[in-house]
C-alpha cells in the first residue's frame, strides 16, 4: 500500500531542490474512474498528489513530451531535471527512453510507486455505471473498492482492473531513485495466450478482422501521441516531402497507418496499453505490438524496457540470428 | 405538428417505411455507437447515450472527395452531394443537432460551401431526447437541453415500452405521412410522460458552467500563465477536436495516382503542431500553449464574436475521451478565477 | 476470355551482390521471369520496411529483398540488420492478414545468377498462390 503523506512528503522534498524544474504525477481526476496526470512546478501544489487504483495514465510520455523553446540570447537552458512517478508499467518506459538515450539518467529523477494494478474504466462503467464525481479506489487483497455515488462498492481484481494488470510481470518500478512504498509480490506471469489463440486464424480471417477494425479508425492519431515510445519531433505520418500515408481515411491509408506505427514499435513496445485505452472507436491496438513483442522474445531473447545497460533491438544484431524464411 | 407512437418493437417497421429515405441512424458494434447508413435494421439501437463519434460525420465526412482530375481533361466537376437527396438522420441527440445549425453559420458565412450545405439542407433530422444524459453532459449550459426541440424537424421519447414521436414542422410531418400506418396517434398520457422525462433528464445533468462574460473575458488572458495549467498535461492528441460536433476544421490534399487524382478535403485539428507549420518553417502557435489556449479561446470567445453563439454544445465529448482528464468545465471555471485575480492586481 | 494473372513483383536489390547476381543471370541469357521489376539499392540495409508496405498498398502483389549472403555484406553488417527487420515486418503483415508468400528476402550473391533466377521463380509462384494484393490497396477506381 502507498502512503499518501509519503508520497507528498517525498514530493515535497524532491521539488524544494533547486535542481528540479518540475514533476509529474496524477491528482483526482474531475469525473469518473481516472485519475488526472499532473505537472506541478511549485512546491505548494504537492497537496494535489495522489496514488490508488484510479492512476492509469503513464506519467513517462510527459517527459520527452515536454517542448523546449527556443532560448533567448544571453539567456541559459534550463537544465534542471525533471522528476516523474512511476508504476511499474511506466518505469519500463522510462528505462526503454534511457536506452535510446532520449535523455540522461541524470536528468530525471524516478519515484517508483509499486502497483497493485489500475482500473479499466470500461469494466468499471458497465459494473458500477458512470460517475460525475471523481471515484476514490482502493485494493485490498484480491479485492477492489470503489466509492461511487456516495456508495462503497467492491469488485473483484479481475473483473475490474485492467487487461494487462492481470498479465503483469513487473509490478515494481525497475529504474527509481526512490522507491514509495513496499514492493509487491509479482502475481501474474504472461504467456501470451491471446497472441496463439489469435495466430490460430488463417490469412483470410485475420484479414476480416483487422478490416473491420482499421475501418472504423478516424486516425485521431490519440495512440500515437499518448505513447510514451512515441516522440519523434517530426513523425512519418506527417511527413508531407515524401508522404508515405495520405491523410484521407480509408482502408488502405488507415491500415498502413496501424503497420507502420507498430513497426515503429517493434522492440520497443512496453505494453503499458495506453494506445487501447485512449481509441475512441476501440480498436484493438495491442493486439498488432503483442504479436511482435513475444516474437521479439521468441527470435531475438530481448524484452524492451527491462535492462537499462541494454542496446536498442533493431540497432545491433548476432551472426546466428533466425533467417527461418530467407531462400 | 402533431404527436404519434409506436411500440419499441416496431421499429425495425419504422426504419422500412423510411425506405424512401436514406436513413442514417446509431449503430452498434460492441461498445462503439456510431451513425451509420443502415443497412440491417438489427444493428441499429436506440438504446445509448450518445454515440463516440458525433454524426457531424454525416454532413462533413471524415474524408470527402471535392472533384476528380484526368490529366489531359480541362474540365473538372466538383462532386457536390444533390440538394434534393432525400436522406434522414434517426434517432440524433438535440445537442449533436444543435451543433448543425452552429457549423452552419460558418459554412454559409463568407462562401457558400455546397458540400456541407446541400447536405444538411436535404436532411431531416429526426431527433431521440435524452432520458439518461451521461455523467458529463452540460448542454443547459449552452442553451440546449436533454429534449430541445429548437433544431429538429421531430422528436422522439423512449418511453419504456413505446416511443413517442413528435412532429415539429412540415418536414417531420411527411416523415410522418411516410410511415402511414405504422404510427397510432399518441394522446395526452404520452405527451405528459414525455414532458415528465424531460424534466427529469434535466435534473440528473449536474454539470454546469456559466457563460456569462466567458467570451469577453478570454481574450484579456491571452498572456496569463494559468493556461500552462492545463498545456503542460496536454498531449496534443487531438481527440477532443475530432469527437467535437461543432469542430470542422479541415485539410485539404490533392491525391495522385499517376494520371488521374482527386482533390479531397478530410478533417484535421488545430492541437497538432503541423496545423499552423507555415513553408518557412515558422510556426505561430509551436506549443501546446498556444495551441490548447487558441482551441479554447476560438470556441468560447472568437467564434461568438463572429457569429453570435458559443461552439459548444455541452454534449461532454471532450471530457469523456480526453486520455489525461483534462476538462472543458475545469478551465472555463479556472479562466473566471484567473481574470478576476488580474483585476485584483490591475 | 481469362487471361493468368501475372503478379507484379518488386524487388529490391542490393548493388553488390543481388543486383550483380541478376545482372549475371541476363548475361548468361539465363531466363528469368519478367514479372520481377528490379529497384537497385546500394544495400539491403537501406531498405526500410516500410518500403514493403508502400509498394504492396501500391498494388504490388509481391516484394523482394535480396542482399549479400551475411558476412559478406560490402558495407560489413548492413544485411545483419536488414534480416532482423525484415523477419519482423515479415511477422507483422503475416499477423495483418497478408499471405506470407507475399513478402520474401533472399541471399544472392554477385556469382549466383542461377540461384536469382530460382529466387525469382520461387517468389511469383508464392505471389500467384495468393492471388492478386487487394486488401490494403489504394483504390484507385471508386474514390
Amino acid at each position: 500500500m502507498v502512503d499518501v503523506n509519503e508520497l507528498q512528503e517525498k514530493a515535497r522534498e524532491v521539488l524544494a531542490g533547486d535542481d528540479v524544474r518540475r514533476l509529474i504525477g496524477w491528482k483526482r481526476g474531475t469525473y469518473g474512474y481516472e485519475a488526472a496526470p499532473t505537472v506541478l512546478k511549485d512546491v505548494s501544489e504537492v497537496d494535489q498528489l495522489i496514488f490508488d487504483a484510479t492512476c492509469v495514465q503513464n506519467p513517462a510520455s510527459f517527459i520527452t513530451l515536454e517542448e523546449k523553446r527556443p532560448v533567448p540570447r544571453g539567456q541559459e537552458p534550463d537544465t534542471r531535471k525533471i522528476a516523474v512517478m512511476v508504476k511499474g508499467c511506466d518505469s519500463r518506459a522510462v528505462v526503454q527512453q534511457l536506452v535510446e538515450k532520449a535523455y540522461d539518467r541524470d536528468d530525471v529523477i524516478v519515484l517508483g510507486i509499486p502497483c497493485r494494478g489500475v482500473i479499466d474504466r470500461r469494466k468499471a462503467e458497465k459494473l458500477f455505471g458512470e460517475s460525475t464525481e471523481p471515484v476514490v479506489a482502493s485494493t485490498n487483497g484480491d479485492k477492489v473498492t470503489v466509492e461511487v455515488g456516495g456508495e462503497k462498492k467492491e469488485a473483484d481484481r479481475k473483473d475490474i482492473l485492467m487487461d494487462k494488470c492481470m498479465r503483469c510481470r513487473y509490478p515494481n518500478p525497475l529504474v527509481s531513485d526512490f522507491l514509495l512504498g513496499e514492493e509487491v509480490e509479482k502475481w501474474a506471469d504472461d504467456e501470451f495466450g491471446d497472441v496463439d489463440e489469435f495466430e490460430k486464424m488463417i490469412p483470410e480471417d485475420k484479414w476480416k478482422f483487422w478490416d473491420e477494425q482499421f475501418s472504423k479508425c478516424i486516425r485521431c492519431y490519440s495512440c500515437r501521441n499518448v505513447c510514451p515510445m512515441c516522440y519523434c519531433v517530426e513523425c512519418v505520418v506527417t511527413k508531407t516531402r515524401p508522404q508515405w500515408t495520405r491523410r484521407s481515411t480509408d482502408i488502405s491509408e488507415n491500415t498502413v497507418y496501424h503497420i507502420q506505427r507498430a513497426w515503429h514499435l517493434a522492440g520497443r513496445c512496453i505494453e503499458c496499453m495506453e494506445c487501447q485505452r485512449v481509441c475512441p472507436v476501440d480498436i484493438p491496438i495491442m493486439t498488432l505490438n503483442r504479436k511482435l513483442t513475444r516474437d521479439v522474445k521468441e527470435m531475438f531473447d530481448f524484452e524492451p524496457g527491462v535492462d537499462v545497460e541494454s542496446e536498442p533491438l533493431l540497432a545491433c544484431y548476432r551472426p546466428n540470428d533466425p533467417e527461418e524464411y530467407i531462400m | 405538428m402533431a404527436d404519434y407512437k409506436f411500440a419499441k418493437d416496431k421499429l425495425a417497421g419504422v426504419l422500412a417505411g423510411l425506405k424512401e429515405y436514406k436513413v442514417f441512424a446509431p449503430t452498434v458494434t460492441g461498445d462503439v455507437v456510431r451513425f451509420k447508413e443502415v443497412d440491417d435494421p438489427a444493428a441499429v439501437t436506440l438504446d445509448y447515450e450518445n454515440s463516440n463519434v458525433p454524426p457531424k460525420e454525416l454532413m462533413f465526412p471524415e474524408t470527402e472527395t471535392l472533384f476528380k482530375f484526368r490529366l489531359g481533361q480541362a474540365d473538372i466537376e466538383p462532386e457536390v452531394p444533390a440538394e434534393d437527396a432525400r436522406r434522414l438522420v434517426f434517432g440524433i441527440r438535440p445537442c449533436d443537432s444543435q451543433a448543425y445549425s452552429i457549423v452552419d453559420r460558418l459554412y454559409e458565412w463568407d462562401f457558400n460551401d455546397p458540400y456541407f450545405v446541400n447536405r444538411l439542407r436535404s436532411t431531416v433530422l429526426v431527433g431521440l431526447a435524452c432520458s439518461d444524459p451521461c455523467a458529463n453532459c452540460f448542454c443547459p449550459s449552452l442553451g440546449g437541453g436533454p429534449a430541445n426541440e429548437e433544431h429538429l424537424d421531430a422528436i422522439m421519447y423512449d418511453l419504456g415500452e413505446t416511443y413517442y414521436l413528435k412532429t415539429l414542422n412540415e418536414k417531420g410531418d411527411e416523415v410522418a405521412k411516410a410511415l402511414g400506418d405504422v404510427l397510432e396517434p399518441a394522446g395526452a398520457d404520452e405527451a405528459a410522460a414525455a414532458g415528465k422525462q424531460a424534466e427529469e433528464a434535466l435534473a440528473r445533468i449536474k454539470r454546469s458552467i456559466d457563460t456569462e462574460g466567458i467570451p469577453e473575458h478570454l481574450p484579456a488572458l491571452y498572456d496569463h500563465p494559468f493556461w500552462e495549467q492545463f498545456s503542460d498535461r496536454c498531449l496534443g492528441c487531438g481527440i477532443c477536436t475530432f469527437l467535437c460536433p461543432t469542430c470542422h476544421c479541415f485539410d485539404i490534399q490533392d491525391e495522385i495516382e499517376v494520371f488521374d487524382g482527386r482533390r479531397a478535403r478530410m478533417w484535421d485539428t488545430c492541437m497538432f503542431a503541423e496545423y499552423t507549420l507555415h513553408t518557412s518553417g515558422h510556426n505561430p502557435r509551436p506549443t501546446r500553449k498556444e495551441r490548447t489556449r487558441n482551441r479554447i479561446s476560438h470556441k468560447y470567445s472568437y467564434f461568438p464574436e463572429k457569429f453570435d453563439v458559443i461552439a459548444c454544445v455541452g454534449c461532454g465529448r471532450c471530457i469523456n475521451y480526453c486520455p489525461v482528464n483534462i476538462d472543458l468545465l475545469d478551465i472555463l471555471e479556472k479562466s473566471k478565477q484567473a481574470e478576476s485575480k488580474e483585476a485584483e492586481t490591475a | 476470355m481469362s487471361e493468368e494473372f501475372e503478379p507484379n513483383i518488386v524487388a529490391f536489390l542490393c548493388n553488390w551482390c543481388s543486383y550483380a547476381g541478376a545482372d549475371l543471370a541476363g548475361t548468361s541469357r539465363t531466363h528469368y521471369l519478367p514479372n520481377v521489376k528490379i529497384i537497385r539499392v546500394m544495400c539491403s540495409g537501406r531498405v526500410n520496411p516500410l518500403f514493403l508496405v508502400n509498394a504492396l498498398q501500391q498494388g504490388a502483389d509481391g516484394v523482394l529483398i535480396s542482399g549479400c549472403h551475411p558476412g559478406d555484406c560490402h558495407y560489413l553488417e548492413g544485411n545483419y540488420y536488414a534480416r532482423r527487420r525484415f523477419m519482423l515486418m515479415h511477422k507483422l503483415l503475416e499477423h495483418v492478414g497478408v499471405d506470407p508468400g507475399r513478402v520474401n528476402m533472399s541471399w544472392v550473391s554477385a556469382s549466383e545468377g542461377a540461384k536469382f533466377a530460382d529466387v525469382v521463380q520461387e517468389s511469383v509462384d508464392k505471389a500467384k498462390a495468393a492471388g492478386p494484393m487487394d486488401q490494403f490497396r489504394r483504390r484507385q477506381i471508386n474514390w
